[in-house]
């Protein structure tokens, strides 16, 4: 039996932090939008982290299923990807000019992604889906933008919805909300707003919070590029979550098509901090017509990292090594989940699997086994997909498993 | 802000205090003690509600048919005028009944005004604190089911809401919820043991600064004041529709 944690030392931190910094942690990391119910059983703040595992700051290990939301991929310190990130720090890093480690980095994603043409760099999803949107725009010359209802393709005003506090009715006028794999709503979209829509942005399948995770049907994907191609507009995915747990050369080459442009970012650099989009060689002109940059776009520190990464990525076919640890995982918890009688489901890539008990739709039942889950050292979240990691070892995930039942068993005792 | 919003708001939260008023305060049930009446407003292009007194007892129902006090009302800016105290209110039906709405009624709405914008002085009173906060919880209820149908940007929030109840309330102190059905929202003052979604502020002194802008909810939810609950995305966007509460309240 694994021991309950304490989290005294967050808890205090985060009194600490909510005296200066608005929400106190604020984000996906923070207790509000990462769904810590009950706050009291989720660590706040970390103090180290390697491999899979990081430690809070009350000292407690975690089996960590999140790997900061995304970009942990290798595993944390990567001895290969943090060596070249070293070696390019000596040399330098933000520059007044860029390191030629840059066209290093473009080079291996031109190889590395099937639709890519070109790359250009940023540092977070957010800045290249706005510069993928805006290329998009600038090309076509027009405004409209479909968007598929579960989305998430970062905080910018042009992709949130009209409720969203701060956001300007004349920011998402020109969005076009439509249902994820209906393929008759998009074909009704495309002939209302003959020649208006720039582009069509997705994720490569819906990942959305607080729902089953869903794949497209089959032909879905086809269907939207075809239109694409019939009216003009761009066909731009949206990787930065799933990229590189999927498909080394796109979610979009998974699925069997390919985009116009291609967002990158979480998993790119094992944690450094770099997002790049790329595209076919039609669009080229239309990035480099944009007047974007940002101070720390094109520090070199972060491209060789992301060097070392891809190759490390590539030597070791992460995406079906991730899948596969997913899919081992997945098939231990279904099987202590039926053994205590709880229904639970695992949808989406195993490599990227999301949770559901669907004993209880209002996911309170689903939420208390999250938290006794948390309580005992396997870091899961109860709204959001998860992410696996090349450092997840066969032990890490029977350790799991075996916690998992253990919050099965305390569920049961708790007469849930 | 729109008016028509401000309409409905200012008849099924405002106004609608008026029950839990009574409910709440001797002194407001005083004055309606031997009455027998029911007064309707029915606004043009907006909400129509009726107030029924009877016996010290008062409760809303919506249309202004079963009413012996009618006043119809042009417009929705001339009613939210009237609920402002910029314009008087004239009744065409039970104009024997007058004496109640320039008596008791007047009384009433004056002593609501005193609880829902109250002093720093009358808040030191502890039972004063106490009706005004559990007033303020029922307002801005009935406020968010009005806003999540009425408002343009409210009932976008409302299309996002999955159906089921999204329990509202304070440890040791009122609950509520908001029963959302085919994106339509319908404020029930009163417990569930059936929730899809629970929001809980830890006290009735933290709800009190949630409440005034004192204190941030997404802090609380971070320092275990605010408890949140099962079907997360419905208190996402109930928590939108609530920002709009402050922009028509204010």
């Amino acid at each position: 039996m694994h021991p309950i944690f304490d989290h005294t030392k967050s808890r205090t931190q985060f009194d600490r932090a909510a005296r200066v910094i608005p929400s106190g942690v604020y984000g996906h990391l923070g207790p509000a939008e990462g769904c810590f119910i009950p706050v009291s059983a989720y660590p706040q703040f970390s103090e180290r982290a390697q491999g899979t595992y990081f430690w809070d700051i009350d000292g407690n290990r975690y089996i960590d299923y999140m790997c900061a939301y995304g970009p942990n991929i290798l595993g944390y310190n990567d001895p290969d990807v943090d060596e070249a990130a070293r070696r390019q720090r000596e040399k330098g890093d933000c520059v007044t000019a860029p390191s030629a480690v840059m066209i290093d980095f473009a080079e291996l994603l031109v190889d590395t992604v099937a639709c890519a043409d070109w790359a250009f760099f940023a540092k977070n999803g957010n800045d290249v889906t706005s510069i993928a949107v805006r290329a998009a725009r600038a090309y076509t010359h027009r405004k409209k933008l479909i968007f598929f209802k579960g989305y998430y393709h970062g905080i910018s005003p042009w992709c949130q919805k009209l409720d969203n506090a701060g956001v300007l009715p004349e920011e998402v006028q020109n969005n076009l909300y439509l249902d994820w794999n209906d393929e008759q709503q998009l074909e009704q979209a495309f002939a209302e707003n003959k020649g208006q829509i720039a582009a069509v942005i997705s994720q490569p399948y819906m990942h959305g919070n607080f729902v089953d995770n869903t794949f497209p049907k089959e032909g879905f994907w086809q269907k939207v590029r075809k239109l694409c191609d019939d009216n003009g507009t761009v066909l731009i995915v949206d990787d930065v979550r799933a990229g590189f747990r999927m498909d080394m050369k796109g979610s979009d080459h998974y699925f069997g098509f390919k985009a116009d442009l291609i967002c990158f970012c979480k998993a790119l650099a094992n944690g450094y901090n770099v997002s790049a989009l790329c595209g076919q060689d039609f669009l080229k002109n239309a990035v480099s017509g944009l007047s974007v940059t940002g101070s720390y776009w094109l520090s070199a520190v972060p491209f060789a990292a992301g060097i070392a990464c891809i190759e490390k990525m590539k030597k070791l076919n992460c995406p079906q090594l991730l899948i596969d640890k997913g899919q081992k995982l997945a098939d231990g918890l279904l099987e202590q989940a039926k053994k205590y009688g709880y229904d639970l489901h695992i949808t989406g890539m195993p490599s990227l699997f999301y949770l559901r008990l669907a004993d209880d739709p209002s996911l309170m039942l689903h939420q208390a086994w999250i938290a006794e889950c948390q309580k005992r050292g396997v870091f899961f979240t109860n709204h959001h997909n998860h992410f696996i990691n090349a450092a997840l070892s066969d032990a890490d995930i029977a350790e799991t498993v075996e916690i998992a039942g253990e919050a099965f068993a305390a569920l049961r005792e708790m007469g849930k | 802000m729109d008016q028509r919003t401000l309409a409905y708001i200012n008849l099924f939260a405002v106004l609608g205090a008026l029950p839990e008023l009574c409910r709440l305060s001797p002194e407001a049930q005083a004055y309606i003690r031997n009455q027998k009446v029911s007064v309707g407003f029915d606004v043009k292009g907006g909400p129509a509600g009726t107030l029924f007194f009877e016996n010290g007892v008062c409760r809303m129902e919506e249309g202004a048919d079963k009413c012996v006090v009618r006043i119809p009302v042009g417009s929705c800016e001339k009613f939210n005028r009237i609920i402002d105290g910029k314009a008087t209110p004239i009744p065409t039906r039970g104009l024997t009944k007058i004496g109640f709405l320039t008596g008791p009624f007047t009384k009433l709405t004056d002593l609501l005004t005193r609880y829902l914008r109250p002093s720093e002085e009358d808040l030191k009173d502890e039972r004063f604190f106490d009706v005004s906060t559990r007033l303020m919880f029922h307002l801005i209820l009935s406020a968010v089911a009005q806003i999540a149908n009425e408002d343009e940007v409210g009932r976008v929030s409302a299309s996002y809401i999955v159906d089921g109840k999204i329990k509202l309330s304070i440890a040791g102190g009122p609950a509520g919820y908001l029963d959302a059905k085919d994106h339509r929202l319908t404020a029930v003052h009163q417990d569930t043991d059936r929730p899809f979604s629970v929001m809980e502020f830890c006290d009735m002194r933290l709800a009190r600064q949630l409440f005034d802008g004192k204190v941030n909810a997404v802090t609380c939810v971070g320092t275990g004041q605010v408890r949140m609950g099962g079907m997360i995305s419905q208190l996402d966007n109930v928590n939108r529709i609530l920002d709009r509460v402050s922009l028509y309240l204010a």
